[in-house]
């Protein structure tokens, strides 16, 4: 399992409108309302939300990562979307977010799970990709900076 | 026979059966075909030359191992999966039972030219699916199913015996209680299975309330508590004319969809005694049978269970199934997975039991219908599956490194952390961070790995952590993970 297997063009939203923490994670979850994966798209919500109250997953550099898991899902599902403007996430360093990755995993599938948080915060760590995908623009161009980023990685 | 060499000859044959289950698997023959093959070879005709025709031990133990069986199958359901499939399966499992019988009746009684009831009794004892070669096929790592099959199959499999015991009872009284009616038999039929439900729900919930607050001592005992309240549930209800399996099955059911204490080892510990009761279930059967008698019913053994499976179980499944939202293809794979297996075997013990005339050719045309049934449709699930289109891609069953499940008085949990960019952690060993009483750092995601940390081990920014926690310690666990690092550390 890639980052880049879970990521489609309609899966990324380049302009979130959202100025609040929990209007943009509605915003990237709300991508999968009708998606036939999601058996209970409500449990799906909650279990992001509760996640995000045990800690902010605003993990820094203006980055954050929203996930959670949840037996209400087919699949594992990945979104990502820049912000129209700063967002104050309550992020651990105290600075407002732009770039934010929504990951929802399977219950049973915890270690492809937490393989893929980890593998996605490490991306994201790259000041040069972090600063590409703040440049872009479309859906297409943020695609394929992530296909790009993640060539040098093995497939987890 | 004196008890050692029973403890011989019966250890002997387990673990042949385990041996030969690694194989098996390898080569995709279902595991219980080869049970009941190692019993027929140890058996009076095979090499093994072990004299054995107790029909009445061969079916008491087929009936005890079938109450584990369906308990521990009722415990591994998950409610919320099988749900969705409740009445799909219902349906199945009372209806499509019923026409698969009457269907295989008419057959035989018009192929063998024999009394209806005798063919109807026939078809009564082969018209379940069998659970324990549903589940073990379809749980095996050959097969994988889109959407809502697996559940449907396995609920179907697990919930239908009760039917097929109703009806073989049911035809037994008629044929040898004369003043027996259909009117009766009805009576029957609507006490045995409302008895059986509403006991197994009331079992199901007794169990859980009793086992979260007796608090053992020992934590052995927990299994043996619930083994005897299993054997309880099938025979209180028996003995008060419910259907005792169907009670089992609801009450391992509803027990398994909550919560209560030892619960992981306990599903562990009924798994292994399903596994064992599957095992001497099928070698006892094998032990049971004269392959010799065997081979005269061949022409109409073939015969019949090609009408079953390929005309009988169709008509059931998509009458059954007629208000259904599933395809044909998805009707067309469930009438395949008509797997028959130990219980028709125990059930044609009944007969002979009864005395009735035809019982032994019942019980020897019964025996190779399970015998193809098995071998023919065991072995190319896989291949329909595929035909059909309605194989998933694999999931990964890797499964999670530790293991978590509540414990009785200790409020913790296993939560996924991630480490800041400019956190004060990284860097840092585990042991300098201070973390409080009763929070470890299980595991630690870095890169494609997984790392079990020790105290020295050293963190580093973006490492994915399990952390397990004591709920009081939340707030402190948390402030030490949100600790950033000092400007000028920066």
């Amino acid at each position: 399992m890639k980052v880049t297997e879970l990521l489609r063009n309609n899966f990324i939203i380049p302009n979130l409108k959202g100025t609040g923490k929990e209007e943009v994670i509605n915003e990237l979850i709300d991508l999968f309302k009708d998606d036939p994966r999601v058996k209970d798209f409500e449990k799906v919500k909650e279990a992001v939300l509760e996640r995000e109250k045990i800690m902010s997953t605003g993990v820094g550099k203006g980055f954050a990562i929203p996930h959670g898991k949840t037996t209400y899902v087919d699949e594992m599902l990945g979104a990502f979307g820049k912000t129209t403007r700063p967002i104050d996430y309550q992020s651990l360093d105290n600075q407002p977010v732009h770039l934010v990755f929504l990951l929802v995993g399977k219950d049973n599938l915890v270690s492809t799970h937490i393989k893929l948080l980890s593998r996605i915060s490490r991306m994201m760590n790259n000041d040069e990709f972090r600063n590409a995908l703040l440049e872009a623009k479309t859906n297409e161009e943020i695609l394929e900076l992530f296909k790009k980023e993640e060539e040098s990685y093995f497939d987890i | 026979m004196s008890i050692e060499y029973v403890l011989l000859i019966g250890s002997v044959l387990i673990l042949v059966s385990i041996a030969l289950a690694k194989v098996s698997d390898n080569l995709g023959v279902p595991t219980l075909l080869l049970f009941l093959g190692i019993g027929m070879l140890a058996g009076s005709e095979g090499p093994g030359g072990i004299y054995f025709d107790d029909a009445r031990l061969a079916q008491s133990v087929g009936i005890v191992a079938l109450v584990f069986i369906l308990f521990a199958g009722g415990l591994d359901t998950k409610w919320s999966e099988v749900k969705p499939v409740f009445w799909q399966a219902t349906s199945l499992a009372t209806l499509g039972v019923f026409v698969t019988a009457l269907a295989v009746g008419l057959f035989v009684s018009a192929a063998l030219s024999t009394s209806l009831l005798n063919g109807l009794l026939l078809g009564a004892v082969v018209s379940s699916t069998d659970a324990a070669a549903v589940f073990s096929v379809l749980r095996s790592k050959n097969v994988s199913l889109r959407g809502k099959l697996k559940p449907l199959l396995e609920l179907e499999s697990g919930s239908n015996d009760p039917m097929a015991v109703f009806l073989t009872i049911g035809l037994i009284q008629l044929l040898t209680i004369p003043q027996t009616t259909f009117g009766s038999v009805v009576l029957l039929f609507v006490v045995q299975m409302t008895v059986g439900a509403v006991l197994g729900l009331g079992f199901g919930r007794a169990l859980v309330f009793l086992i979260n607050r007796l608090r053992l001592s020992y934590e052995g005992i927990y299994s043996v508590f619930v083994l005897a309240f299993a054997a309880l549930i099938y025979g209180a209800t028996a003995s008060i004319g419910g259907s005792g399996f169907l009670a089992v099955y609801i009450a391992g059911l509803v027990a398994g969809n909550d919560d209560f204490v030892q619960k992981r080892s306990l599903l562990r510990f009924f798994d292994g005694l399903a596994w064992l009761s599957q095992i001497a279930m099928f070698l006892t059967l094998g032990l049971l049978v004269f392959p010799s008698h065997i081979a005269p019913v061949i022409g109409i053994g073939l015969l019949t269970s090609v009408f079953l499976m390929f005309v009988a179980r169709p008509l059931s499944v998509f009458l059954s199934l007629t208000f259904a939202k599933l395809s044909w293809k998805e009707k067309t794979f469930v009438s395949w997975v008509g797997l028959r297996g130990a219980v028709p075997i125990i059930l044609a013990t009944f007969p002979l039991l009864a005395g009735l005339p035809d019982a032994e050719l019942i019980f020897n045309v019964v025996f190779f219908i399970v015998l193809t049934s098995a071998l023919l449709q065991g072995w190319s699930i896989p291949v329909i599956a595929r035909l059909l289109r309605l194989d998933a891609p694999f999931e990964q069953k890797r499964r999670y490194p530790i293991e978590f499940a509540p414990l009785e008085g200790v409020d913790t949990e296993l939560i996924d952390l991630i480490i800041p960019y400019s956190s004060a952690l990284a860097g840092k060993s585990i042991i300098e961070l201070d973390l409080p009483q009763d929070s470890l750092i299980v595991l630690i995601s870095r890169n494609e790995n997984f790392i079990v940390p020790s105290g020295g081990t050293v963190l580093q920014e973006s490492d994915t952590v399990l952390v397990l926690v004591n709920k009081s310690n939340l707030p402190a666990v948390r402030a030490i993970f949100e600790k950033q690092r000092e400007p000028d550390e920066q």
